[in-house]
């Protein structure tokens, strides 16, 4: 078995510049998927047809297809519907917003629902409206119930980067490939990138769990 | 059909390409070993997910140590990942001989799919990515049993191996349904990765007729429609089944789908 | 069930009547952004292809400069040439709807091709042949029946090999690279793609001396650049081009440097190839 690790240290830099791309995408999915999530999630919970079906429709359709073909569908479509040419990191940018976003509503309507009832009488019985009641009472219990569901998600969405591969998005999967394939040394590229992944993962669920102690119980 | 609408494209829809030969044909090739992959892996996902459930509730440090590392490492690396590593790496530690040249060269064409090394490591990633998973919720049904059930069985005499095979698992499998019902439905949805190692299920033979026919859109509009038929399927599959084995008052957190 | 599947067709189409037409030129487009998009590829040794040093180069890419640089001369401002990674299965799509502005790589200028897409004049010939390691025995075509033979999705090579070989065993590759590997490790006796790519993949690697490229060209595949349907004035462009830097000779220069005693992988212009590349380019 003859390893040659050396090669993880001569590729260092376009390595690096597959984790940064790695980063960038992920992080800015993260932040803008939660923002769509929270309002899809609120949507599904509407009790106005006009909101909810769509709602549904969309929540249900992603997350019954797989992301390759949301990714495949945004790369040839988003351009047509956009008007103008998209490059790749917008496509899948897009691609992944839209896909984690639906899981993420699912994860926030579980979350609100798992508030109970008598708080939402109760905060209505003490003369708050609605949307108070919401605000003020509900969503923060929500988002503590919610964290750990949450942080799987974002950790699914961390290794999902990975799928950005497909329509050349120099993320470090694909960067990964390229140096395999020229070097025909698989097994030290993957398995270094592979450790890669479990680390920033692996710190993102301590975060995750630090999290969650602070906040206390709800 | 509306064809107007792709102005800027000049795109014809021509929806005639999914029926037409060979083009059907593959697109049916592909659901069928979309098919036959997912539902292997998932039967290897399930006898190893509950071994690993069993060893992380099992009172012996070392094998409950292996296992945890197991189930964290295999989750929390991305399955691409995993499937390359399956198809390129493994093949390059092996020790040169006969045993890696037939690794490599293996095709074998039985009735039902061609079995090659593409197919193998597919079946071997997403396998084991899965079980790591199926292993973790099996390990979340098991300890949220109440544990006066375990203690009043031990105490009436059963070996913890017999306390595990009458009572551990098959409550704790009821118990779990519903998140290994989003488990089953992920194998199908994440078999769609195979085609980054040349298997050929439905997103290689969309590419495929994409790639003879340039109506990429109807191949696309195709497998979507597919996986989404697939997905309902087993969606109201596991929702009669969650009916019928369902324990009231020991739903997992989370009943709601993911 | 079923009406979620009749809303989803509902809104699908309803999404693509209503999509925006883009009416606007490439020409336009590059002048408006300042930016030329071209595709290309990573491993279309030695047109388009990623060296040790992480470079992007190739004989491809050099034209696209060339290109930009004849932009930038006749919009009288800088261009920026933004280049893409496309692949086989890619590459046609991308440029169809306008993603690209212009693909240079390795692509075959087909008539079924130029039903979605419109070609420059060529800049290349070749022909598929096989790529195996020394002393398997394969000759030819003929040999690879029932053996495993790669080839990457969406060429005319793997087309060619179904339709000229189907009892060969055929695994399909996303690119060249992948397929490379998969030989080197054993999984298939052949990979088939353009002649020349073969040649380059095999310059590149350590050990060219353990491959050979054999087997007659089995199909015939002229290179050409893929711009956009229906744009006549930007096909116009790139092929002017072309023919500028055939009259000045840079085109025979930049033929030398890579294909030449110096070049990555020696492919000597034949008599009949550099009459034919003089005679595509037309008189002012």
């Amino acid at each position: 078995m003859d390893l040659d690790w050396t090669i993880i240290v001569r590729n260092w830099p376009v390595l690096l510049s597959g984790f940064v791309n790695t980063l960038k995408l992920a992080v800015l999915a993260i932040g803008a998927s939660f923002v769509l999530g929270v309002v899809a999630g609120a949507l599904r919970l509407s009790r106005s047809p006009y909101l909810h079906y769509p709602a549904v429709l969309y929540i249900e359709i992603i997350r019954g297809v797989p992301l390759i073909m949301v990714i495949f569908w945004f790369y040839f479509l988003a351009p047509i519907l956009a008007g103008r040419p998209l490059d790749n990191f917008t496509s899948a940018l897009i691609a992944f917003i839209v896909f984690e976003a639906a899981y993420l509503a699912e994860i926030v309507r579980a979350g609100i629902q798992s508030v109970p009832l008598g708080q939402v009488q109760a905060a209505i019985s003490t003369g708050l409206t609605h949307r108070q009641a919401m605000g003020h009472v509900i969503l923060p219990q929500a988002i503590r119930n919610m964290i750990p569901a949450l942080v799987t998600r974002f950790i699914v969405l961390f290794m999902d980067t990975s799928l950005a591969y497909i329509i050349g998005y120099r993320e470090l999967t694909r960067v990964a490939r390229i140096i395999a394939e020229r070097e025909f040394r698989a097994f030290e590229v993957y398995t270094f990138i592979a450790i890669v992944y479990f680390v920033c993962t692996y710190a993102m669920s301590l975060v995750a769990q630090r999290l969650e102690r602070r906040l206390g119980p709800a | 059909m509306l064809l107007a609408g792709f102005l800027g494209l000049q795109y014809d829809f021509r929806w005639s390409v999914l029926w037409e030969s060979p083009f059907g044909y593959w697109l049916l090739q592909g659901v069928k070993n979309t098919i036959i992959l997912s539902l292997l892996a998932w039967v290897i996902a399930l006898v190893l997910g509950i071994a690993l459930g069993i060893l992380r509730t099992a009172p012996w440090r070392v094998p409950r140590a292996v296992a945890t590392a197991y189930v964290e490492f295999f989750r929390n690396t991305p399955l691409l990942v995993q499937l390359f590593f399956w198809y390129f790496a493994v093949p390059q530690i092996l020790p040169a001989g006969p045993i890696r040249d037939a690794v490599n060269s293996l095709n074998v064409d039985t009735p039902l799919l061609t079995l090659n090394y593409e197919f193998l490591a597919a079946l071997a990633g997403l396998g084991v990515y899965t079980s790591a998973r199926v292993g973790e919720t099996i390990r979340a049904g098991i300890q949220s049993i109440p544990r006066q059930q375990t203690e009043a069985a031990l105490s009436s005499g059963l070996s913890l191996v017999q306390v595990y095979r009458h009572v551990l698992i098959p409550v704790g499998l009821r118990i779990v349904i519903p998140p290994m019902a989003t488990e089953f439905l992920s194998i199908f949805k994440n078999s769609s990765l195979a085609v980054t190692i040349g298997f050929a299920e439905i997103t290689f033979q969309t590419q495929q007729v994409n790639s003879y026919t340039f109506k990429g859109l109807e191949a696309v509009t195709a497998a979507t429609l597919i996986y989404l038929a697939i997905s309902l399927t087993i969606a109201a599959f596991m929702s009669r089944m969650e009916r019928q084995y369902a324990i009231p008052g020991l739903i997992a957190r989370g009943a709601t789908r993911e | 069930m079923k009406k979620s599947l009749g809303v989803l067709l509902a809104l699908l189409f309803v999404t693509t009547a209503v999509a925006p037409a883009l009416a606007e030129t490439v020409l336009e487009k590059i002048n408006r952004t300042g930016t030329l998009t071209a595709g290309t590829r990573t491993a279309s040794i030695p047109f388009a292809f990623i060296n040790e040093k992480n470079e992007w180069i190739g004989f491809s890419i050099d034209f696209l400069e060339a290109v930009q640089a004849r932009l930038e001369k006749k919009l009288g401002k800088p261009i920026k040439l933004d280049k893409k990674e496309v692949t086989p299965a890619t590459r046609i799509p991308l440029v169809a709807n306008r993603t690209i502005d212009v693909e240079c790589g390795s692509t075959t200028y087909t008539r079924g091709r130029d039903e979605t897409v419109d070609f420059s004049i060529n800049f290349f010939f070749t022909g598929s042949q096989l790529l195996v390691k020394k002393g398997s025995g394969v000759k030819s075509l003929a040999d690879v029946a029932g053996k495993r033979v790669g080839a990457a999705q969406g060429t005319t090579n793997e087309k060619a090999v179904r339709a000229q070989q189907p009892r060969a065993d055929l695994v399909t590759f996303q690119d060249h690279a992948a397929g490379f590997l998969a030989l080197e490790q054993g999984k298939i006796v052949a990979y088939v793609t353009d002649g020349i790519l073969l040649a380059g993949l095999a310059a590149k690697t350590k050990n060219p001396k353990d491959y050979e490229v054999v087997g007659d060209l089995f199909t015939k595949d002229p290179y050409s650049c893929i711009v956009p349907e229906n744009d006549s004035k930007w096909r116009d462009f790139v092929n002017h081009t072309l023919m500028e830097l055939i009259d000045n000779g840079k085109y025979f220069e930049m033929y030398d440097m890579w294909f030449g005693e110096k070049g990555v992988v020696q492919y000597p212009m034949s008599a009949q190839v550099r009459n034919f590349m003089i005679m595509q380019s037309m008189p002012e």
